[in-house]
């Protein structure tokens, strides 16, 4: 009963998948209004967008195995969707997909202090785990900028990495057991009670991290770790990008593994400073390191009296070690808000995920310099330096005409800095569609073909997120240079 | 070659396309510049209370800024589906401090609603009861005096037992029945109280004047909160003066999409309140609406700047006594007590610290902090009236994290005690709703009372 309450009631003409659908979900958790479609035409990747059929929210497995087997019987194209935090375009449904999501499927199932492992359902958040088992002493590890809201479902599709991954390891290093619903809707668990190392091909390792086009993981068996006994945080500002980059490399090479080594240069400072989080960074440093030591108490602070003489052997400005919990939560909540912190400086913002060997940060920034330059598009650089991954932010404003198309051309030559010294076009935001053309630059036709048989093999019709990962000529940009050169050959 | 060529553009359109014109019609429209720096990155998504009930992006702050952009983009136009979203916001605000790039969503949504209700005004009774209180009661300070002398002849003359009684109650809708057992004991407002007053005096030396907002509902349901208030402030050194002239804060109105209604209500505020210096308030919501007024004459420059030299001005009662200092009282209040974060205090003024340390400066208190004790608690102005099935499920939310052994839950907004009350009820607590500033003051009369029997003695 309700005075006010304007419940629309309108009576669209629904097609016959529509109904069948919410036969198995149950009539509220459908949408397929416009209006209600539109929230789901991108993730966290906004350059391209696109409407799904309809959006679904099965409460377990047996609803997603039925709705995958409908997709399947009746050519619907389908595909998973988790948080919707994605950066590069895997949940946004190219072909007008059912969604589903995994929403709703959001408990922790069961947590095993003994035998150190924890069981979720996909659409539990990240954060969420550790919260709920540290008054015990435990954590969960990886931990991406997003893990205030991302799902572990969605983390295991694009094998998430995280700030604290330079030492722990990404997501494929705590995933101990997986319930995966086939793209013919069968069911099958891999590694059912979490035993590690079982023999046969590690069909674990090939589905974590396959940007959700093999199947839909529908339950996970997730590592759980105690919380170290020790926790250093410093923070060491420079006055210029190669000293900073240079103490990259020294804490390193001296042989000490930071729990996470953390970099952002002078347009990302700027950035968090104008976004809710601000620290009170210096306005004038080039860039600064935020480098954190965890473990047995004992070592820790022999590690940060050597990562402050690192630190001052290159020239740093100022250094300090976190002098409380609080204060270190300051520093982690503002370089973890830094991507979002964007919108405070700029409208729009395309995130690049390169990733180079540590030895030839200084070079690779500096050409990241001149990109920015070229296409009179600011760069702001905040990215894990620990392990050499980049991630070039590029400001722009999509309403000014051809600013977009800039902003992707300017993020296709980050890519190719990478790849040019020896490195990788994705460390942990995956492929999806943002980086399938940029696949080229680091695979062989025959091996991308080789990858497209063994997803032939899971996902034959290619109905599950079909268009992601690998390449194809669909991006806007590549057809305008395909009706150029057609133009141009008449 | 050249079909597939043509298929492929057709597909890639989007993306490219230009924009269309925007199907916001009416003047005082959504402004771009909030939604200019929503980069849709998703972090507020766990904040929102409607998201986490119904897991639904279209209840989500990006989801609603994404709509509110998609109108602005000709791709959808003000319509009852685009209404809905809009509408079920709390307007809680929880999403402004978990942004990472301070998206005002709050002040977007609120643009919204008044283009929706410029667009599909409100028709037939719900038109009326509307019409009723925003514009027929709350505005009018007489008008709602009036109905809190028959509320109060309703409770001291046996009808309200009667009422209970009989089960008479079980004709009105559950979600009215539940406010009807949680109703206050109406006292007499402060404005009737007061009436002849210039300014009440400080006890003592004077140290500041202050001018005091009201309230409508707080006059009349709460006035001995304001009372509370005056004794408090008098008993700190403040002559407090109470403007004739001013009104309801309009807050509900503009939540509710009556954005002239609003600034109608502003304009005789900012003037009621021209020669203060300090206005200071004690319902969170009504305080946080006043700090707002600017956004209301975006159009106006000259009521803009007027709003903006009043907003200036305003303060919420605990960080008004937190800055100029407050006597800490020597008499004990031996409870249990937690505290929780009025959606309009915590995330709409940034006020958190203030009220704790103010029950932590009461001696004999022993604090327990409640966990998400900012999350909303489902009251938002009227929202527990409009949407009783969401209402209710954010309070069963709330009412979880509510320490077990607390014997009072303490906070600054008139509209959150309410709802809070009926949590209370609903889950079988025992806890008792208090405001703030209530327990200060309380502190106060024991001194007092203190004094007075050891000069008796002497």
């Amino acid at each position: 009963m309700s005075l006010f309450k304007s419940r629309r009631k309108k009576k669209t003409r629904r097609d016959v998948h529509i109904e069948q659908m919410a036969a198995i979900v149950g009539p509220d958790e459908i949408l397929f209004e416009k209006e209600d479609l539109l929230s789901y035409d991108c993730d966290g990747f906004t350059v391209h967008k696109a409407m799904p059929k309809a959006v679904v929210f099965p409460k377990n497995t047996e609803e997603v195995a039925a709705l995958v087997k409908y997709c399947a019987a009746h050519d619907l194209p389908f595909l998973a969707r988790g948080a919707g935090t994605g950066l590069s375009g895997g949940a946004i449904p190219l072909n007008g997909e059912v969604i589903i999501s995994l929403g709703k499927m959001k408990n922790l199932l069961h947590v095993d202090f003994e035998n150190r492992q924890a069981v979720v359902q996909p659409g539990f958040v990240n954060l969420k785990l550790t919260n709920s088992i540290s008054s015990k002493g435990y954590y969960y590890a990886p931990d991406p900028s997003s893990q205030y809201v991302c799902t572990i479902g969605g983390n295991v599709a694009e094998n998430a990495g995280g700030a604290h991954c330079l030492k722990y390891g990404v997501t494929t290093n705590h995933i101990l057991g997986l319930e995966v619903v086939l793209p013919n809707g069968e069911v099958i668990e891999i590694s059912e009670d979490g035993i590690p190392d079982s023999p046969g091909y590690d069909l674990m390792g090939l589905l974590t991290g396959s940007e959700g086009t093999l199947g839909i993981v529908t339950k996970i068996t997730v590592r759980i770790l105690k919380n170290p006994e020790g926790k250093q945080t410093v923070l060491a500002y420079f006055d210029n990008v190669e000293d900073g980059s240079r103490a990259v490399s020294g804490i390193i090479s001296a042989g000490i593994v930071p729990a996470a080594l953390e970099m952002m240069d002078k347009t990302a400072i700027e950035g968090v400073e104008a976004g809710t989080f601000p620290v009170g960074h210096p306005k004038d440093i080039e860039a600064l390191l935020l480098i954190e030591v965890d473990g047995i108490a004992a070592g820790i602070d022999e590690q940060i009296e050597q990562i402050l003489e690192v630190c001052k052997s290159r020239n740093v400005r100022e250094v300090k070690v976190a002098e409380s919990e609080e204060e270190r939560g300051k520093w982690w909540a503002n370089r973890k808000t830094g991507f979002g912190a964007m919108g405070a400086i700029s409208p729009d913002y395309l995130v690049q995920d390169g990733v180079i060997p540590r030895s030839r940060l200084p070079e690779v920034l500096q050409r990241i310099t001149e990109i920015s330059e070229e296409s009179g598009l600011r760069i702001a650089n905040i990215f894990h330096a620990g392990d050499g991954n980049l991630h070039p932010l590029i400001l722009f404003d999509s309403r000014i005409p051809g600013e977009t198309e800039k902003a992707l051309e300017a993020g296709t030559a980050c890519l190719k800095a990478c790849a040019d010294v020896g490195g990788s076009i994705t460390g942990e935001h995956g492929v999806g569609i943002e980086k399938k053309e940029e696949m080229r630059f680091i695979f062989t036709d025959e091996e991308l073909d080789a990858q497209t048989r063994i997803r032939e093999v899971f996902n034959p019709e290619d109905l599950l997120n079909k268009g992601k990962l690998f390449p194809t000529p669909s991006r806007c940009m590549d057809i305008k240079t395909i009706v150029k050169d057609t133009v141009a050959v008449k | 070659m050249a079909k597939s060529l043509a298929a492929q553009l057709e597909e890639a359109a989007p993306p490219c396309a230009e924009a269309s014109p925007s199907n916001y019609l009416l003047k005082d429209h959504p402004d771009e510049n909030k939604w200019a720096d929503c980069v849709h990155c998703g972090m507020c998504l766990e904040s929102c209370p409607t998201y986490l009930e119904t897991g639904k992006e279209q209840h989500s702050p990006r989801g609603r800024v994404h709509l509110i952009k998609s109108v602005a983009e000709g791709q959808i136009s003000v319509n009852e589906q685009f209404a809905d979203p809009v509408f079920q916001c709390l307007d809680c605000r929880a999403c402004t401090t978990a942004c990472p790039a301070d998206v005002d969503v709050g002040g977007l949504i609120e643009e919204a609603r008044g283009q929706v209700r410029q667009a599909l005004p409100l028709k037939g009774w719900k038109g009326a009861v509307s019409g009723f209180f925003l514009k027929g009661l709350f505005p009018h300070p007489n008008r709602m005096q009036t109905v809190g002398s028959f509320l109060k002849l309703y409770q001291k003359s046996g009808l309200q037992s009667a009422v209970r009684k009989t089960g008479a109650l079980k004709i009105m809708p559950p979600h009215l029945a539940d406010m009807e057992a949680i109703m206050p004991e109406i006292k007499q407002p402060v404005q009737k109280k007061f009436k002849d007053y210039k300014f009440v005096p400080a006890e003592g030396q004077t140290k500041a004047r202050v001018a005091m907002l009201t309230g409508c509902i707080m006059d009349v349901m709460f006035s001995d909160i304001n009372e509370s208030t005056i004794n408090v402030l008098t008993h700190n050194g403040n002559d407090v003066e109470i403007p004739k002239k001013q009104t309801c804060c309009g807050a509900l109105h503009v939540h509710a999409g009556d954005r002239d209604m609003g600034r109608k209500l502003a304009k005789q505020n900012i003037e009621a309140f021209e020669d203060d210096e300090k206005v200071v308030v004690n319902a969170a919501g009504c305080g946080c609406a006043l700090k707002e007024y600017p956004e209301l004459f975006k159009d106006d420059p000259v009521w803009k700047e007027k709003a903006e030299v009043f907003s200036e001005k305003v303060q919420d009662i605990s960080k008004y006594l937190y800055d100029t200092g407050y006597e800490k009282p020597k008499s004990e209040i031996n409870k249990k007590i937690t505290y929780h974060d009025a959606c309009h205090l915590a995330h709409g003024q940034g006020v958190r610290h203030e009220p704790r340390q103010l029950l932590n400066d009461i001696p004999g208190v022993e604090y327990t902090e409640m966990a998400n004790s900012d999350t909303c608690c489902g009251s938002a102005g009227i929202y527990n009236i409009t949407n009783p099935e969401m209402a209710g499920a954010v309070l069963d939310r709330k009412m979880e994290h509510v320490p077990e052994e607390v014997e009072m839950i303490s906070m600054g907004n008139p509209g959150c005690m309410l709802q809070m009350a009926m949590g209370v009820q609903k889950h079988g607590r025992r806890s008792e709703i208090v405001h703030t500033v209530q327990l200060l003051d309380w502190a106060y009369q024991k001194d007092k009372k203190a004094m007075e029997s050891t000069t008796g003695k002497g």
